[in-house]
C-alpha cells in the first residue's frame, strides 16, 4: 500500500548525547512525535532541552546515536532545504547579500538558472510581504524584515515542511505579534506543514495546531496538546479562558 | 575659518613639497642629500625612456610576486585558519618567519636562481607571502560559525562553504592582508634590485647613488613611490567595491528601516 507521506515527519525514538569539553551530555531521551501533512506544531520547553540537538537532526546537521528521524518517508541523513526548509534566529542572512540574493541563495547552490532565481526569490519576498525591498542589504532592514527574507529563502524552493528555531525570539513584542499573523497567513496560503520551536508559551499556543512540551535535560517529550482554539486566530483570544487554561496547562510542566 | 582633515593633509603634502624644492635652493640643504623638487623632475624626464625600460622590468617583477604571494596567500591561509590542527602547526612557525628580516637570505636566493628577475620574485613573493598568509588566516578564525550551519542547511557542499560563505566574509580581512603584503612585495622587489641585479627601479636606485647622482636617485624613488600609491589606491577601490557592506555595517549600526 503507498500511504501518502508528503509533508509528514516521524521522529523515532531518538536518543542522543554530545561531548563538549571532554563533558557528556545527555540532551534527547527517546523522543518520539509525528507531524501530519499541513500541520502547524510548536515545541515548547525550558532552555537547555535539547530543543536545538532535536532541530540539528531535523535539518540533517546532526545524526542521533539512537533512533531515527524520518521525513517523507526517507530516513534523514543530510541537509534536504527542497524537503525541509529551515528558518533560523536573527543574524543568519549573509550580509554582504543582498535580500533578494539571500532568498536565491539556495538556489544558486544548486545551479538554477539567474532569470528562473531571480523570479522564484522576487515571488518568495511578495510571500512574506517584502515586494520592493529586494535589492536592501540586511544591515538596512530592520529585525522584523530580515526573519521576513529568513523565511523567503526558507520557502524559496517550495519544500512542503518548513522548520524554525525561535525565529521571532530576538524581535520586539510587537514586531512579535505581528510577525506571528503574518506566519499564520502565509502558511493559511501555502499550506506547508510547519515545526515551530519557541519557548514563549503564548507565541506557541497561538500559532499552532498542536504543541509538544519537552523536559528539561535530558529532553522528552511529556505532553501532547492539542490546541482546538478556532482559526483564524485572533490577538484578543489571547485573553480568552481556553486560551490561558492550554497556557498554564503547559506551563505547570516545564516550570519544575 | 575651520578646515577639515583632508584639506590640511593637502596643505601638508603641498608644504613638504615647497619645502623640498626652496630648502636645497636656498642653500639649507646639500643638493647632493636633496636635490630640489624641480631638478629631481627634470632628471626624470630627461632620462624618461630608461626610467621607462627600468619601471617595467619592476612592474613584471611586482605583478608576478603579486600573484604568487596574494594568490598563495590567501589560498595557504583559508586552509590553515580553517583547520585546528595546521594552525597550531604551522601558525607558530609563519610567525616566526615573519619575524625574521627575510632580506638577509637574499644573497642565497641570488646564489638559487641568479641575479635576474627570478630571484627578486622568489624573494618578493615569500616576502608578501607570510603577511597575506597570518592576515587570512586570522580573518578566518573571525568569521560567524553560524552563517556556515546556515549555509549547510541550504545545502551547501563543502566546497561551496568555502567558496560561498568563507571567502565572501573573509574578504574585508583578506583585501587588509593583501594591501600590507602587496606592500610588501613592491618593498621586496626593490630592495632586490637594489642588492644584486641588472635592470629595474632599485638597479637604477643603487646605480645613481654610486655615481652621486642625486637627482636621478630621487627620481626612481619618486617612482617607487608612485607605484606604492597606485597599489594601495587600487586595493581600496576593490575594497569599496566588493566589501562596502562592512563598511556601512561598521558605519551605521542602527537600523535604517524601522518597517516590520
Amino acid at each position: 500500500m503507498n500511504k501518502d507521506v508528503s509533508g509528514t515527519i516521524q521522529v523515532e525514538g531518538v536518543s542522543h548525547t554530545f561531548v563538549s569539553n571532554g563533558e557528556k551530555t545527555h540532551a534527547l531521551d527517546n523522543v518520539s512525535f509525528e507531524v501530519p501533512k499541513n500541520r502547524f506544531v510548536s515545541i515548547v520547553g525550558p532552555s537547555g532541552c535539547g530543543k536545538s540537538s532535536l532541530l540539528m537532526m531535523l535539518a540533517g546537521l546532526q545524526t542521533p546515536d539512537e533512533g531515527r528521524i524520518i521525513c517523507e518517508g526517507k530516513k534523514i541523513t543530510r541537509p534536504d532545504p527542497q524537503r525541509i526548509g529551515v528558518v533560523f534566529q536573527e543574524a543568519s542572512l549573509f550580509p554582504w547579500l543582498t535580500a533578494e540574493k539571500n532568498v536565491e541563495f539556495p538556489l544558486s547552490l544548486r545551479g538554477v538558472k539567474p532569470a528562473v532565481r531571480h523570479d522564484r526569490a522576487r515571488e518568495a519576498l511578495a510571500l512574506v510581504g517584502l515586494e520592493g525591498f529586494g535589492s536592501r542589504y540586511p544591515h538596512e532592514l530592520s529585525g522584523g524584515m530580515k526573519q521576513r527574507v529568513s523565511i523567503a529563502r526558507g520557502l524559496v524552493q517550495d519544500p512542503p515542511i518548513l522548520m524554525m528555531d525561535e525565529p521571532f525570539a530576538a524581535l520586539d513584542e510587537q514586531t512579535r505579534t505581528v510577525m506571528g499573523d503574518e506566519l499564520l497567513r502565509i502558511w493559511e496560503q501555502t499550506r506547508k506543514t510547519i515545526l515551530f520551536v519557541t519557548h514563549s508559551l503564548g507565541e506557541a499556543v497561538y500559532l499552532a495546531d498542536q504543541v509538544l512540551v519537552m523536559s528539561a535535560r535530558p529532553g522528552r517529550i511529556i505532553d501532547r496538546i492539542d490546541v482546538d482554539l478556532p482559526r483564524p486566530r485572533r490577538f484578543e483570544m489571547m485573553s480568552t479562558q481556553p486560551f490561558m487554561e492550554l497556557r498554564e496547562r503547559i506551563w505547570r510542566q516545564i516550570r519544575h | 575659518m575651520r578646515l577639515d582633515a583632508t584639506t590640511v593633509r593637502r596643505l601638508l603634502i603641498v608644504l613638504l613639497i615647497v619645502a623640498w624644492e626652496v630648502l636645497p635652493q636656498a642653500g639649507l640643504v646639500p643638493r647632493l642629500f636633496l636635490p630640489p623638487v624641480s631638478a629631481t623632475v627634470a632628471a626624470l624626464w630627461g632620462s624618461a625612456p630608461e626610467y621607462a625600460y627600468h619601471l617595467w622590468v619592476t612592474l613584471q617583477e611586482v605583478a608576478i610576486s603579486m600573484l604568487f604571494a596574494c594568490v598563495g596567500g590567501v589560498a595557504a591561509g583559508l586552509v590553515i585558519g580553517n583547520s585546528v590542527r595546521l594552525r597550531q602547526l604551522l601558525l607558530p612557525l609563519a610567525s616566526a618567519g615573519f619575524a625574521i628580516p627575510l632580506v638577509i637570505l637574499y644573497p642565497l636566493f641570488t646564489a638559487w636562481f641568479g641575479i635576474g628577475p627570478e630571484s627578486k620574485i622568489v624573494f618578493a613573493s615569500v616576502y608578501g607571502f607570510l603577511p597575506t598568509l597570518l592576515g587570512t588566516a586570522a580573518g578566518v578564525q573571525t568569521i560567524d560559525r553560524h552563517l556556515v550551519t546556515v549555509a549547510r542547511s541550504l545545502g551547501a557542499s563543502r566546497f561551496q562553504q568555502i567558496t560561498r560563505v568563507f571567502l565572501p566574509a573573509a574578504i574585508p580581512t583578506v583585501l587588509s592582508s593583501l594591501r600590507i603584503g602587496g606592500a610588501l612585495v613592491i618593498v621586496g622587489v626593490t630592495v632586490a634590485e637594489m642588492l644584486t641585479s641588472t635592470a629595474g627601479i632599485g638597479f637604477l636606485i643603487s646605480r645613481y647613488r654610486t655615481l652621486l647622482d642625486s637627482p636621478h636617485v630621487f627620481a626612481a624613488i619618486l617612482l617607487v613611490l608612485a607605484m606604492a600609491i597606485a597599489f594601495d589606491w587600487l586595493v581600496q577601490l576593490i575594497e569599496r567595491r566588493v566589501a562596502g557592506w562592512q563598511r556601512a555595517i561598521r558605519t551605521e549600526q542602527a537600523p535604517a528601516a524601522a518597517y516590520s
